[in-house]
């Protein structure tokens, strides 16, 4: 049975938000001087207001929800589904304010879009943006990357034993040291360095292609963003085909294959646990169906005959297949290639390779690879239990990190997270359908929003339907947070509303 | 006499057909060139695959030399009329535009290129569009005979926003005063432990 939340438990999860949003204010003071640095002084005021909003919620939820419990884990669910809804909303004013969105939702999905690192944009008019607009729109997919709770675990939550809580309803298990807080400030510390010798790599590769030094910088910072948080924001809206550079790419794919990766495996390698590459579930899940995805587009490319040398398989074929496993969704075509220039095989090959996503723990989404190993393992298993003896005792194990035995619990779980996304993409597709989209289009943009991926068959547009962007963040949110922290947020709600039943214990 | 006048009189004329045959040749190749929209050639790649077309619209972002080649992007969408940091309407779309490939001096006609602060060169190009282009690795893109620059670039105004200026300072009176009520609480419960 669900508890009625009482008004402590109210509190406690309006100053979680609070501070959640205090940490969105404080990442706004990035963009805000890169605006004063590019004397771009309308998009400077847009940043103050929005900070100022952020700082002032903040304020009224330390004055109005002050209480000296810690959180619990219900608490965390509320605090990390609720605290990205509001983040969506406050994250959204300098959006609104540059005068590129034709409303407030647009604007909303963006955020959502940039937080949960996905890349589909409503933005008009990209190329005429300014520095600092894209400075916030590619740093909230780095922060978002990250988790914006990991944000506020590292700033704001120090000492707290709640911060676990939060930090785990945010779709992140993985403990990398034995303080949460800590944990949250290493996923920093492997972020920030990545993001200096990536940047280099990609500046490098500019300047090689004619990039102005300036320019150059500031888009390899953008570009190494979007890439890393599996985000695949780009600052010109022809995205990675405006650079026509097979170095940049190259750059690219390799940030974003690093960046799909498990935390706990970077980490893992880090401290000088090497051979954990090679042993790693999802390594082998994640070269297992980017091999089949890559023999899948090889016959549809076949069959399509467009692309015909090594060269152009893998700057128009691998490079969006790759792009779409990892669920970035940098591209190298335009949108509507993918229906009409690449075939129906390659094209579902990028949509089966979103749908499967990343690691675990990762900036990126999809089932992910964890999850596709102990389900391809526990088939195996079950087919060895029924080939073996009654007497005999079958049992599988996958390695992440250690070695994990599959038991019922874990299978139960594993599979009720695969069948939540498969439900949102089918969800999406048929909305998109009800609406007169084409079948494979309608799954395409519905798989990639879902995933977190952004790439686009050419749906998701400002003209969409209404219903449809508020289904897309809908999809992105549950997507990211991978459903319980959302139900939870829902059963939060309906306990509210009902407005009876058994009072939480204290 | 007569026949030693006759060549005489036959140079100037037939060097005055030339002459006026020449920008007609010209202007055949240009007319011979369709003028499509970038919209047009993306969404109808496979008509238009090989074919030599005439696209119109604004120089933005940058000019990436390559040796004696270079790139530019040019957009004909809606945007590239009137922005939307000039005040343009909302056309419902980012933007469309496609990488032209380019030799280097024609680009180097191109002054002012598109973004936040400034309106881009409005050029036209005439060259040939690449569905799959084999020498750049597949992109969609057009190899340019020639770029004219049709109208000069420009800096776009951005007036400075007043009302957004009064919400700032509304929401900094707004955080002293909650700022103070903290301290006040803070206070008072620190005085009760």
């Amino acid at each position: 049975m669900i508890l009625r939340p009482t008004r402590e438990d109210v509190k406690l999860i309006g100053r979680g938000i609070g501070r959640v949003i205090l940490g969105v204010g404080l990442i706004m003071a990035i963009p805000l001087v890169v605006s004063i640095l590019s004397t771009e002084w309308s998009t400077v005021l847009d940043f103050l207001v929005g900070i100022s909003a952020c700082v002032a919620f903040w304020l009224v939820m330390e004055i109005t929800c002050h209480v000296k419990r810690d959180l619990t884990w219900f608490h965390g669910l509320i605090v990390a589904s609720g605290g990205w809804l509001a983040a969506m909303l406050f994250g959204a004013v300098p959006h609104f304010l540059s005068g590129h969105f034709k409303s407030y939702l647009d604007s909303c999905f963006d955020l959502m879009s940039g937080y949960t690192t996905t890349g589909l944009f409503l933005l008009q008019d990209l190329d005429h943006a300014s520095h600092g607009l894209n400075m916030w729109r590619h740093l909230l997919t780095y922060a978002g990357g990250q988790g914006i709770i990991v944000i506020a675990l590292t700033f704001l939550f120090a000492g707290t034993a709640g911060a676990l809580k939060i930090y785990v309803s945010e779709g992140k298990e993985e403990k990398l040291l034995p303080n949460v807080v800590r944990t949250a400030r290493a996923i920093w510390m492997i972020s920030l360095t990545y993001l200096m010798v990536g940047s280099l790599f990609i500046w490098i590769s500019l300047l090689r292609e004619g990039m102005p030094v300036v320019r150059g910088l500031l888009h390899s910072v953008w570009l190494f963003m979007g890439a890393w948080s599996t985000g695949g924001f780009a600052p010109q809206s022809l995205n990675l085909l405006y650079y026509h550079s097979f170095w940049v790419e190259l750059v690219t794919l390799i940030v974003f294959v690093i960046g799909s990766f498990n935390f706990a495996l970077h980490y893992a390698v880090w401290t000088g646990n090497r051979r954990e590459i090679y042993r790693n579930i999802e390594v082998k899940s994640f070269t297992t169906t980017i091999l089949l995805g890559t023999v899948m587009l090889s016959i549809g490319f076949g069959k399509f005959g467009l692309f015909t040398n090594l060269g152009e398989f893998f700057r128009k074929g691998f490079y969006n297949l790759a792009s779409g496993h990892t669920t970035t969704g940098n591209s190298t075509v335009y949108s509507v290639s993918f229906y009409r220039e690449f075939g129906f095989i390659a094209m579902w090959a990028v949509i089966l390779a979103m749908a499967i996503g990343a690691s675990a723990c990762s900036t990126g989404g999809g089932f992910k690879g964890l999850r596709m190993g102990i389900i391809f393992k526990y088939l195996r298993g079950e087919v060895r239990r029924l080939a073996s003896p009654e007497s005999a005792v079958v049992s599988e194990k996958v390695h992440h990190i250690q070695d994990i035995w599959l038991d019922d619990p874990l299978v139960k779980g594993t599979m009720f997270i695969v069948i939540c996304y498969v439900v949102i993409y089918s969800l999406g597709a048929m909305l998109g359908i009800l609406y007169g989209y084409s079948p494979s289009v309608a799954f395409f943009d519905a798989v990639s929003a879902g995933s977190n991926t952004g790439l686009s068959a050419g749906l998701t547009s400002p003209l969409m339907p209404t219903l449809l962007k508020v289904y897309y963040i809908f999809e992105m949110w549950a997507g990211r947070l991978e459903f319980i922290s959302i139900i939870a947020l829902f059963s939060f709600g309906g306990a509210l509303l009902r407005g009876r039943g058994v009072r939480r214990k204290r | 006499m007569r026949g030693t006048r006759r060549p005489h009189i036959a140079l100037p004329l037939i060097a005055a057909l030339v002459l006026a045959a020449f920008p007609t040749m010209f202007c055949g190749a240009a007319r011979a060139a369709e003028e499509v929209t970038t919209q047009e050639l993306v969404e109808n790649m496979e008509r238009y695959d090989g074919r030599e077309v005439t696209i119109t619209g604004e120089a933005v972002g940058d000019i990436m030399v390559r040796d004696d080649y270079a790139w530019i992007t040019v957009n004909d969408d809606a945007y590239s009329i009137k922005s939307i940091e000039e005040g343009g309407d909302f056309a419902g779309l980012s933007n469309y535009g496609i990488g032209v490939w380019a030799p280097r001096r024609e680009l180097e006609k191109i002054h002012v290129l598109g973004g936040y602060k400034n309106k881009g060169d409005w050029v036209r190009v005439t060259g040939t569009f690449n569905r799959a282009c084999h020498e750049h690795g597949g992109d969609t893109d057009i190899h340019a005979e020639s770029v004219v620059v049709l109208k000069a670039g420009y800096p776009i105004s951005h007036p400075f926003q007043y009302w957004k200026l009064l919400v700032v300072i509304i929401l900094a009176g707004i955080i002293v005063v909650l700022w103070v009520v903290r301290r006040k609480k803070i206070r008072r419960a620190l005085r009760k432990a």
